[in-house]
Formats: C-alpha cells, sequence, structure tokens
C-alpha cells in the first residue's frame, strides 16, 4: 500500500502517552453501559425468527435512522477515522467522504427496492433473486466473511480504550500482553450479550447507543476545542484556521498516497457501502418503503454529526501530541498506536477529568459494540437462516434455527478474537478491506438483481465467484504475508499499486458487471415469476407492512411466514 | 387514454376522480406494473420515468460533488489549495471533509422530498398502505390470475373515471 501508514507489526500494541491505568470511575462508566445494554437486550430478548432477524418489521423513520447510524458508525469511525486523519493527512479524508456520500446511492438505487422485497438477510435477496441455492450460499458466505474481516478492527479498538479504562493485564493469561487480555475480555462481554438478544434487542440497543456515542464524541470535542481555546462553539468549523499551524503532513494532497489510491480508496468504500448486509437488513426491517426512505435521510444526518467532527478531533488531537509529547511528523513521530486512540488521547492531553474522558473511551466502546451487533447478527443469520434452514435441515424448528444462530454467533467471536491478537492493518484499513468485499461481491448482485430484470442465475453464479477470486489477490498479495512469518507483504508492489487491497473494488466491480452481463445474455432469461417480483420492487403501489415482493407476485396474499 | 373524448354526455358526470390526483393518478391505476419490464436505461411506466428522471439527476449532481473537488485539486493543485478567507481552511480540504457529506446529505434530502412529491402526483398514499388499498383486494381474490386480478383492483379503484 503506497504510503498508506500501516501499524507496524507489534513489538507492542502500547499506545505510548496514553495514561494506561485502571480508573474507577470511567471503569464504572463502562460497567454500567454494558449492564444497560444488557438489561434493554433482555428486556426485549427474543424467542422466534421473524423477531430474531427483522425485528417485527415495526422499526419507525427515526429510530431506524438511529440505528443506522449507530450500526454504522464503529470504532473504524470513532477511533480510525480521526487516526487516519491524524497520520495520513488528506488521504484519511476517503473514509470521511466514502462513509457518508454512499449513502445516497443507496437511497436512490436500493432502500425502497429492497423494502419491498421484504425478506430477512442479504442472502435471502440473492437466493430468491437468482433462484439458486449456490448463490445464496455464496452469498451467505461472504457476508459471514465481511462480518468476520469487519469485527477484527473493531475488537482492536475496544481493546485500546479499554486498556485506558482498565488498565494493563498482561501476562494474566499467560503468553498474552495487556492489548490481546484487552481483546478477549471485550470479545466475551460482546458475544454474551448478542446470544441473549436478538435483532430487536440489538435494534431497539442500538437508538441507545447512537446517543450514548454521538453525545460522547461531539461534548468531548467541544470541550477538548474550548479548554484548548481552539474553538468556541462549532469546532467542526473552526479548526480550519488551526490547519496551516499542523504542519503540511496534515493538508497537503497526495503527499503520502496518489491520486489514484484516493479515487480507487473512495470508490471501494462507497460501493461497499451500498453492499453490506448489516445496512442492507436495516431496510428490511422498517415498517414502508417511504419510512425506508426517510430513515435513510435520517440515518445519513446522524452520521454527518460524526464526520463532520472526527476531522476536527484529528486536528486538535494533532496539535497536543505535537506540543504534549512528541512531533506528530517526522522521526520518530506518532505511532499507529497512539494514533488510533488519538481521541481519547486528546481528551486526557488536555487535562480533563478522569470521568470524562472514560466517557470518550465508552463511546468508542459503545460504537463498536453496536457495529459487531449488526454484523453479527447480519453473519449468523447467514449461517443459520440461509444457509442452515434453506440449504441443510429445510424442516428445522425455531429453536434450532435459533440455536445454530447463537452457535455461529459464538463462531464468529472467537474467530474474531484470534484474527484480533495481532492484527495486520489499522482500524480503518481493516474495516476498508470488508468494505471492497461488499463492494465486489455483494452490491453487483443488488444492483443488477434490482434494476436489470434478465440478470439470472448463471450470470449471478460467474459473478460472485469473479468477484470473490478478485477481492482475494490483493489481500493474499498485501495482507496474508504479514500472518506468515517468512514472507515480506507487498508480495508484488506493481499490484498493490494498482490493487491496493482497500480499493480494489475500483477493479472487480466492473470487471464482476461484466461477467454477470455477459453471462446472463449468453444463457437462458430467467423465469417470468422472477422477473415479475423484480417489477414489484419497482412498483409504486403501496403494500402492507407484512408483505414481501414475492408474496404479491405469487398469491396476492400473506403467505405464512417461511419457518 | 382515449376514453375520456366523449364529452357530448350527461351521465359522464363521473369523469373527474375526485381530484385525487388528475392525468398522472389515472396513468398510475391504468398501469399494468407487474408487466412493465424494468430497464433502468429505458423506463417502461410513466412513473419510472419520472422517478428515473430525479434518480439521474442527483446522480449527477453527485459525482460532481464527490470527485470534482478532489478531481481539481489533481489538476490545479494550486488553486485548490489556496486559503479560504474566515474559515482559514485550504479550499480542497474544505471542499471534501465537508463539501461532499454535506452535499450527500442534502441530495438525500432533496430526493426523498421528491419521491414523496411523486408519489402526492400519481396518487400514491403510503398514510393507508396498509391492509385497505391493494392487498386486501388481493387477499380476497384469492390467488386467481394474477394479471386480472391487479387489473379487476384497478379498475375498482378508477370506477367513475373511465368509461369503457
Amino acid at each position: 500500500m503506497t504510503g498508506v501508514p500501516v501499524v507496524p507489526l507489534q513489538e507492542s500494541l502500547l499506545p505510548e502517552a496514553m495514561d494506561i491505568s485502571f480508573k474507577i470511575l470511567p471503569a464504572l462508566l463502562v460497567v454500567g453501559m454494558l449492564g444497560l445494554f444488557l438489561a434493554i437486550g433482555f428486556v426485549f430478548r427474543v424467542a422466534d425468527t421473524e423477531d430474531m432477524w427483522v425485528a417485527g418489521r415495526s422499526i419507525g423513520n427515526l429510530e431506524n435512522g438511529m440505528a443506522i447510524g449507530a450500526n454504522w458508525m464503529s470504532a473504524a469511525s470513532y477511533l480510525g477515522m480521526a487516526a487516519s486523519i491524524a497520520l495520513a493527512g488528506f488521504y484519511g479524508l476517503v473514509y470521511v467522504v466514502g462513509w457518508t456520500t454512499g449513502y445516497f446511492i443507496l437511497l436512490i438505487f436500493m432502500a425502497a427496492q429492497l423494502r419491498r422485497f421484504g425478506k430477512y438477510t442479504a442472502p435471502d435477496f440473492v437466493g430468491d433473486r437468482f433462484n439458486s441455492d449456490s448463490a445464496r450460499a455464496i452469498a451467505a458466505v461472504t457476508t459471514f466473511l465481511i462480518g468476520f474481516v469487519y469485527a477484527i478492527g473493531q475488537a482492536k479498538g475496544m481493546a485500546l480504550v479499554g486498556l485506558y479504562i482498565f488498565g494493563d493485564y498482561g501476562g494474566l493469561i499467560p503468553g498474552l500482553d495487556g492489548y490481546q487480555v484487552m481483546v478477549v475480555a471485550m470479545m466475551i462481554i460482546t458475544v454474551a450479550y448478542l446470544t441473549l438478544s436478538g435483532m430487536m434487542g440489538a435494534t431497539k440497543n442500538q437508538a441507545v447507543q447512537y446517543v450514548i456515542l454521538i453525545l460522547a464524541f461531539v461534548v468531548g470535542l467541544l470541550v477538548v476545542g474550548y479548554t484548548n481555546g481552539y474553538s468556541t462553539v462549532l469546532p467542526q468549523l473552526e479548526y480550519g484556521m488551526l490547519i496551516d499551524d499542523l504542519g503540511s503532513e496534515f493538508s497537503e494532497p497526495f503527499a503520502t498516497s496518489s491520486y489514484y489510491l484516493w479515487v480507487a480508496t473512495t470508490f471501494s468504500l462507497i460501493v461497499g457501502t451500498c453492499g453490506l448486509p448489516h445496512v442492507l437488513v436495516r431496510f428490511y426491517t422498517v415498517e414502508s418503503e417511504r419510512t425506508a426512505r426517510w430513515s435513510t435521510v435520517w440515518g445519513l444526518f446522524f452520521i454527518c454529526i460524526l464526520y463532520w467532527s472526527a476531522p476536527a478531533f484529528a486536528a486538535f488531537g494533532t496539535d497536543l501530541y505535537t506540543q504534549n509529547v512528541n512531533p506528530t511528523y517526522g522521526d520518530p513521530g506518532m505511532t499507529g498506536a497512539a494514533s488510533e486512540v488519538i481521541v481519547v488521547l486528546a481528551a486526557q492531553l488536555s487535562n480533563l477529568p478522569q470521568w470524562f474522558v472514560g466517557l470518550i473511551a465508552a463511546g468508542g466502546i459503545a460504537a463498536a459494540i453496536a457495529t459487531i451487533a449488526g454484523l453479527f447478527i447480519a453473519g449468523s443469520s447467514a449461517i443459520s437462516h440461509d444457509i442452515y434452514t434453506n440449504i441443510i435441515n429445510e424442516d428445522a424448528t425455531q429453536r434450532q434455527q435459533i440455536f445454530v444462530g447463537r452457535l455461529s454467533i459464538v463462531a464468529l467471536g472467537v474467530l474474531t478474537t484470534l484474527a484480533a491478537l495481532d492484527p495486520a492493518s489499522s482500524i480503518a484499513a481493516l474495516v476498508g478491506y470488508a468494505f471492497a468485499l461488499a463492494g465486489s461481491v455483494l452490491f453487483p448482485m443488488f444492483f443488477l438483481g434490482m434494476w436489470w430484470e434478465n440478470a439470472n442465475r448463471p450470470g449471478a453464479l460467474a459473478g460472485m465467484t469473479t468477484g470473490l477470486v478478485g477481492w482475494s489477490i490483493p489481500m493474499i498479495n498485501e495482507i496474508v504475508p504479514n500472518y506468515v512469518s517468512s514472507l515480506e507483504a507487498p508480495l508484488s508492489a506493481g499490484l498493490a499499486q494498482w490493487m491496493p487491497a482497500i480499493g480494489s473494488a475500483l477493479i472487480t466491480l466492473p470487471i464482476v458487471f461484466a461477467v454477470t452481463i455477459i453471462v446472463s445474455l449468453m444463457t437462458d432469461e430467467p423465469p417470468m415469476e422472477t422477473k415479475r417480483v423484480v417489477r414489484q420492487c419497482h412498483s409504486p403501489e403501496p403494500m402492507r407492512q407484512q408483505q414481501t415482493a414475492e408474496d404479491v407476485v405469487t398469491d396476492g396474499g400473506e403467505t405464512p411466514a417461511d419457518d | 387514454m382515449p376514453d375520456n373524448n366523449t364529452h357530448d354526455s350527461a351521465d359522464n358526470r363521473t369523469a373527474t376522480d375526485g381530484g385525487v390526483a388528475g392525468q398522472a393518478g389515472q396513468a398510475h391505476r391504468n398501469t399494468d406494473y407487474l408487466g412493465s419490464e424494468v430497464n433502468l436505461l429505458n423506463p417502461s411506466t410513466p412513473f419510472m420515468r419520472d422517478h428515473l428522471r430525479i434518480v439521474w439527476t442527483g446522480f449527477a449532481i453527485w459525482i460532481l460533488a464527490v470527485w470534482g473537488p478532489v478531481t481539481a485539486t489533481y489538476l490545479a493543485t494550486d488553486a485548490m489549495t489556496t486559503q479560504m478567507p474566515v474559515l482559514g481552511f485550504p479550499l480542497h480540504y474544505f471542499l471534501v471533509a465537508f463539501g461532499a457529506p454535506t452535499s450527500a446529505l442534502i441530495l438525500s434530502f432533496w430526493y426523498s422530498r421528491k419521491r414523496d412529491a411523486l408519489d402526492e402526483k400519481y396518487g400514491i398514499d403510503h398514510a393507508t398502505a396498509g391492509g385497505t388499498s391493494r392487498g386486501g383486494e388481493a387477499a380476497a381474490a384469492d390467488g386467481g390470475e394474477r394479471s386480472d386480478e391487479s387489473r379487476a383492483s384497478s379498475e375498482q379503484r378508477s370506477d367513475g373515471g373511465v368509461d369503457e
């Protein structure tokens, strides 16, 4: 990856300059917050699948908007984005652009149509639209893989802020350092909470989590800006005055990356936004297609509040770090680990009270947990609903389905924990890989499936396979070698330059589109029944709350839910 | 709709549809959406045509807002990196960090408003989208041939306007 700062493989992942020790008030704050999440999860605990996957299709505008926001804003937004902006300068802004503007594409091309299609999971769409269990299985595996890759970044973020709050317990588990012990502890808590509740609990929780994380972030920014004399009431605009003093590294365009890399990464993040299963599934949970549209607008607004603020936090943090610790740029410069917690560091270096810094740290944990919830629910429903119930055991009882669902949440938790013990990249970059995958495999299927009624089964199978292979090539080139001691990453510098792992969808997406279209044209058209489902997704005729496009097309009534 | 051109008869009093929707609404009721191809590049129904006009307009502005500033910065680096008055940002930084997300938000709001207006123009009411309008009738029709059914239901609701 040309010039993108990658966290050096760990001597230690402990961030310098951060005060790592047990702190009673912040610890109580986090414990109280987690207790609240569990209580909400318990109150809204679920026993049937309809509630578990789509919350009874009862969620309204504002609530779904907040859930979209909380679901969306992960440790990568809360911590990783400010980190990238501080270290990579102008290139770091790809995350600000990529993770907001994609929602408009999602809105105009997909949100309402998805609601009308109205199934349970993202692989459901692929399987039913292309009449293929193989396509369903590929989509389900992709969904599981996205959850896994994405969650590694979240686990890393939680562990880093956990260090500030709970201190260094290196050696508590033999062979693991303080950061790694914290990864294990945080993931156990997350998985425990998730297996107890389900989507219903998760949706209710996500609205609460949004409020906690946005307050922590924005109030944190206001206080840091005010106490240091950077800003008064609108730090999101006032940090502009500071940029000139931060050094050219902070704002100079294309200093740490090429124009090509900037465009590739942004593109990949945008199409990834439109293909992420845990984002797409939010549109199945709303009451009507109009709600699907307006909750997207609300969601984007809630997201923008944080994304307007993150660059300001990065600017303040960079300046505080330079004044109090070391120059941020040059040699030695700020390390990756320190940059990842720059939001917490900025508050700590401003000499704010411990409980307040703890509040900001707790916000990071809330962000990570909310997103892991969405990801793991999507991943586990892919396994339980799409693979187990639809392919392996069609007569599965609800008890069995929920059992398999919980089992796969635990499996995802274990895999994520193992991979997060020694992460290969920064939080934002790790999450970026998941976006490249979603943009390469799922987005083309949703877009073509929704907007081109002649896209068919062979086309989808060929397209998705191409997408998976296309995504794997730069991952093997750049990321896998980090986990193999005898190899040096990247294997091919030229490939890394033109098909970077974090921006690979710029190359793979057009190829997948072409493959899907060509194969579809060369093979038989899909059955009329399928075409009518697509048409029903675009019809402006209102539908009932529990109705799916397929219901309307086949029998006009409400089929008993396929359980 | 060629049917409405007989104005001489007195029993054409029902020709209005209660002021709900006008021509677009009638076009909507006479459209068999399940029989019309979905084609992004060549919309087949009046509603889809109107909708896609909004979609493409928004998409074009979106492309400019997202890719414009960074491309301009690449082509004319000096001009784009000048400091802005008052705010103090380098211009390119502001347009990317603040301009792009804000444009997407404004565009989303604009699109949803436009789409609601479109629903109104075509006489589509989501507030009563519940069991009353289409779904109920369809369910009552008990799984008959779908195209007949939808035609039947659209006739039911548009009775009075069109004398066939």
